[in-house]
């Protein structure tokens, strides 16, 4: 099994080579003396010819052999089955040159595309690296020893390699002597090898003794030889199935491995809808259809989350909504004022709220504000801030105390750090006069005949962000026909495709006109302004809350 | 947005560029999480910001509620707008505008 191992190793290794020779001459024009030589130097091999379809050695490394015709002799005769569909490629064994004797060389042919073949040949002194390499060199890593050799010779006994460079001698000037009949192949002898006592163990093939050698100084299990031998067995078992196995892993696993990878990459990239399909044995099959399986269940998790927060955002526009007064008119019996307010909830609902309610029969309490964050968490912190704001207005207090009590409140377990801008009037229905306190939020707009401006005032903090300060009351009369514009930040940032905000300026300019009277300027007024921030948006998204509260006072 | 972080010492300087809007501002909060902990003094510079929304506003006021009395937030550059947004919420009186 040893010496079948190296055989045919060698002959592959030599087969290999010429493949590969043949390769680099078919992407040739023509072929010239200077290219085989540098090729010859390139593989590390001995001697290349180019022989044509008729048989004769056209280009050659060695000029002498040049126009040899290879029918002439028995051993060049045997490359002939190239030269008709026979034969593709042919090596032969290790044997003296006929032009040299002494020389012993490895021929191997492989057809040529453009007809005729090409022949290298290699000496016995790489035949001797093959083996080196695949067997001294594995033993040497088993720390076996670093003076074991290997010597071959052929079926007369004759040198044809060793490491004393007795190459042509007679195997005995070794010390050794082997005898078929009585000496079983395989097994290990002794004998005095170069001087040294040895243990020894020899394989017959294809007209070779191949010979190991190891000074039994070195061998490290002395006394059980019979572990020895099982020993270098094993190597060379394991050195066989690594072999093949990692063929087989080259051929097989790595191919479908590449296949495999370049899919997962593409699913990782975000292409879900990419498909695993290696199929070339069972257990790609399964590793195919497993991976598929789980891209679909991570889809499913992925639409399974986005339905469950279109939910969650739909029960917070529920909260948001319900928690708002949609009733109006809110007081049809009032003739003194008009009220009108809307809430356009973004997707992403934000929190905005407005409200309103009679303290008592003179006084009209009236909000509008935003929370800054957004989905459940703002909806919930509006309920709170609504009711709370509720809570200390109803009491009667003065807009600033309402203020100040509801920050309090408001910072308090405010663990979310969010904050309300709010702007808070309350109006003398029989005056006129409100009373209002600004907390961070934008100005409303006052509308007199047909006048709209910004209404100055101070900015106080807003609510809920920082507890201990102050709060500043102002107040504004109105005059009968007034009208008062309240808003959130969703109408003056509405954007468009183009990136650009609604902003102040049109919203003065939208505003700026006559609404009419009562309840229907209140509309009006509302049903405006949206009609004109939808026609600016266009088909943009909406990002924001758009809320508003319009006041009519008649007096 | 851009985001550029300098520690030193005990003040980190944090420069942005773009804008602090509902998708950037986690990126912020994120960035300076960590380093809120050790620092007295953060410096924000806006000088090439060019829009901040009220979820920009929280992250400052949070990053400000995490400072406490141990040193203050400034900001380093703000655009007439920017400014304009933090006199009408009151921010700019728990921050140091330049």
């Amino acid at each position: 099994m040893f010496g079948r191992d190296i055989y045919d190793a060698s002959n592959e290794n030599l087969l290999d080579l010429t493949r590969r020779i043949a390769e680099n001459l078919d992407r040739e024009k023509s072929i010239t003396r200077d290219y085989l030589v540098e090729l010859m130097k390139r593989y590390k091999v001995a001697e290349i010819n180019v022989i044509d379809p008729d048989g004769i050695i056209t280009v050659t490394t060695h000029d002498d052999f040049l126009n040899y015709d290879m029918h002439d002799e028995e051993q060049s005769a045997e490359f002939l089955p190239l030269l008709d569909d026979t034969k593709t490629e042919y090596v032969q064994r290790y044997q003296p040159t006929t032009y040299d004797p002494s020389l012993y060389r490895k021929y191997g042919a492989v057809c040529l595309k453009r007809g005729g073949f090409v022949e290298v040949g290699y000496d016995a002194e790489r035949f001797q690296q093959d083996i080196d390499e695949n067997v001294v060199g594995v033993t040497k890593n088993r720390h076996i020893g670093e003076n074991g050799c290997i010597i071959i010779a052929d079926e007369d006994r004759d040198i044809v390699s060793d490491r004393q460079n007795n190459e042509g001698e007679k195997l005995a000037v070794t010390g050794i002597r082997i005898d078929r009949e009585t000496m079983p192949e395989g097994e290990l002898f002794r004998s005095e090898v170069y001087g040294q006592q040895c243990s020894c163990m020899y394989v017959f093939a294809e007209g070779y003794y191949i010979i190991a050698v190891m000074p039994e100084n070195e061998v490290v299990l002395q006394r059980n030889t019979s572990m020895f031998l099982d020993f270098i067995r094993d190597i060379l078992i394991f050195l066989t199935l690594a072999l093949m196995i990692f063929l087989l892993v080259r051929l097989l696993v790595l191919n479908n491995i590449r296949q495999v990878n370049s899919s997962l990459a593409r699913i990782t990239e975000g292409d879900l809808n990419e498909v695993v399909d290696v199929r070339s044995n069972v257990e790609f099959s399964n590793l195919s259809d497993g991976i598929n399986a789980t891209v679909g269940t991570l889809k499913q998790y992925i639409a399974d989350a986005a339905a469950r927060i279109d939910e969650e955002l739909a029960v917070a526009k529920n909260i948001q909504q319900s928690a708002l007064p949609s009733v109006f008119p809110p007081y049809p019996d009032r003739e003194d004022f008009s009220l009108y307010a809307t809430m356009h909830a973004a997707k992403e609902v934000g929190g905005d709220f407005y409200d309103f309610y009679l303290v008592d029969e003179k006084k009209l309490a009236f909000l509008i504000a935003d929370v800054s964050g957004k989905g459940i968490p703002a909806a919930m912190f509006m309920m709170t801030g609504k009711t709370v704001l509720r809570g200390y207005a109803e009491r009667g207090n003065a807009p600033v105390e309402v203020a100040q009590n509801a920050n309090t409140k408001l910072c308090e377990g405010n663990e979310a750090e969010m904050f309300i801008t709010a702007w808070m009037g309350f109006l003398n229905t029989e005056t006129g006069l409100i009373r209002f306190v600004n907390a961070g939020h934008n100005p409303p707009v006052l509308i007199r005949a047909g006048q709209a401006s910004f209404l100055t005032m101070n900015s106080n903090m807003v609510l809920a962000a920082w507890s201990g300060f102050s709060y500043c009351e102002e107040s504004l009369q109105l005059e009968p026909g007034n009208l008062l514009y309240l808003y959130t930040d969703g109408v003056t940032e509405a954007m468009n495709d183009a990136h650009e905000l609604y902003g102040d300026d049109r919203l003065i300019q939208a505003l700026s006109a006559s609404f009419g009277e009562g309840d229907t300027a209140c509309r009006n007024v509302c049903s405006t302004v949206k009609r004109e921030v939808d026609e600016f948006v266009g088909g943009a998204p909406q990002f924001d809350d758009i809320t508003m509260l319009c006041l009519y006072y008649k007096g | 947005m851009t985001i550029e972080k300098m520690l030193e010492e005990e003040k980190l300087t944090v420069v942005l560029g773009g804008e602090l809007n509902t998708m950037t501002a986690p990126e912020l909060q994120t960035a300076i999480k960590a380093d809120l902990e050790s620092i007295k003094n953060l410096v924000l510079d806006m000088t090439n910001l060019t829009y901040i929304s009220s979820a920009g506003l929280r992250v400052i006021l949070s990053a400000r509620q995490k400072l406490g009395s141990r040193g203050d937030v400034v900001l380093v550059g703000a655009n007439k707008e920017i400014r304009a947004i933090f006199a009408m919420t009151g921010f700019d009186k728990i921050v140091k505008l330049d």
